[in-house]
């Protein structure tokens, strides 16, 4: 039980997939303009994050040594493209905003790292429990980048098209670098060294 | 992971992993592709609906890529999909035209201009513009047009300018004049 709740908090905190780990960073940059943004890539990467290690953890005394990244990619493809036809027929309007970072899903590393790290070795529950934590962490991770790139670059808060609140002055001149690729970098260096900072980035 | 098998057996694992994820995706496919066609449908209908309130119905032409529009079994407009090459990459232009050959109106349906410049083409106080205009006047103010650039923003504006132009000039030659 305790190593179930360390393998659920460990993608969090201590190993957390975008601040420490530092996997994945390219759809993390690309989509994290707007927080319902971040909301829709979070929630397709816990869905492809938890089938893939609970696909790869059933499998994990069949799959052949040599051929074990070939299998872990189709494993993922193939959910990627289930996640990219699901998204397109029931929210139109996320999927095109997503627009390719859904199908980039395949060549995310935290999907592939946990995969190969994690759920080759471990049981089903403990690969659950891997997944739902780093996806939570993923998630906090964007959503923290994609609230900062939309409240500086935009001036005001928008959460589904309901407005929860404008910054004044900000909101008519925004400081609209934030939402260019630049301004992800500004805002992901400074939240690393943040982390850093407050010393909870030490890798093992 | 540590028992024996024969050297066929990574080709004959893989394999079977490849044929189960055939069979899924084509049950999703199967399942998801009618919904996703009526979820296009329904956009289209709705941009065109933005640009002629009074719509009724549409028939699209496959070959020439245009909608006619029609209300009470007469024809209020046309409307074709357009494409500029904008400053980010692609701009997706929807383009409403009269009878008359004069701009019904114009949307953009997607574009990944800069974000506060470029990206203003979405906006109203730019689209508005095009409403009326006949195939000359869409042009750029500083080119002899009735058309105001956004400022800083010359590239974005120019290319949706230019693209509507032809646009009115080749598939409505009512409604040029040269």
């Amino acid at each position: 039980m305790k190593s179930l709740i360390k393998a659920l908090t460990n993608g969090i905190l201590r190993a957390n997939p975008t601040f420490i780990l530092l996997l994945g960073l390219c759809p993390t940059l690309a989509v994290s303009t707007s927080i319902d943004n971040a909301f829709g890539m979070t929630g397709s990467v816990l869905f492809v994050l938890l089938a893939a290690n609970v696909i790869v953890s059933l499998l994990r005394r069949w799959i052949p040594d040599r051929a074990r990244i070939p299998t872990f990619i189709v494993i993922i493809a193939t959910l990627v493209t289930i996640v990219d036809l699901a998204l397109k027929a029931y929210v139109p309007a996320l999927s095109k905003s997503l627009g390719m970072y859904v199908p980039l899903i395949v060549v995310n590393c935290i999907i592939l790292g946990r995969a190969e790290a994690f759920a080759s070795k471990n049981n089903v529950a403990h690969s659950i429990a891997d997944a739902v934590g780093m996806s939570v962490g993923f998630g906090v991770a964007i959503l923290l980048i994609s609230f900062v790139r939309q409240v500086l670059g935009s001036g005001k808060l928008e959460l589904f098209n309901v407005s929860v609140f404008s910054i004044p002055g900000l909101d008519s001149n925004p400081a609209a670098i934030f939402l260019l690729p630049m301004g992800a970098f500004f805002v992901i260096g400074v939240l690393l060294a943040l982390f850093r900072w407050v010393g909870v980035s030490e890798c093992e | 992971m540590t028992k024996q098998r024969g050297s066929a057996y990574p080709i004959v694992f893989l394999t079977l992993v490849v044929l189960l994820s055939v069979v899924s995706l084509t049950l999703i496919d199967a399942t998801t592709h009618e919904k996703i066609l009526a979820a296009q449908e329904a956009e289209v209908q709705e941009m065109l609906a933005a640009l002629f309130p009074t719509l009724e119905t549409y028939q699209f032409e496959e070959t020439s890529g245009l909608y006619t529009i029609l209300a009470e079994g007469a024809v209020i407009g046309q409307a074709r999909m357009l494409q500029a090459g904008g400053y980010g990459g692609a701009i997706d232009i929807l383009v409403g035209l009269q009878p008359d050959g004069k701009l019904r109106g114009i949307r953009i349906i997607s574009q990944q201009e800069t974000p506060g410049l470029g990206a203003k083409i979405s906006e109203p106080t730019f689209l508005d513009q095009f409403v009326g205009l006949s195939a000359s006047e869409v042009e750029l103010s500083k080119d002899g047009g009735a058309i105001d650039a956004i400022t800083g923003a010359t590239i974005s504006s120019r290319a949706v300018a230019d693209e509507v132009r032809d646009a009115i000039r080749d598939s409505f030659q009512e409604g040029g004049d040269d």
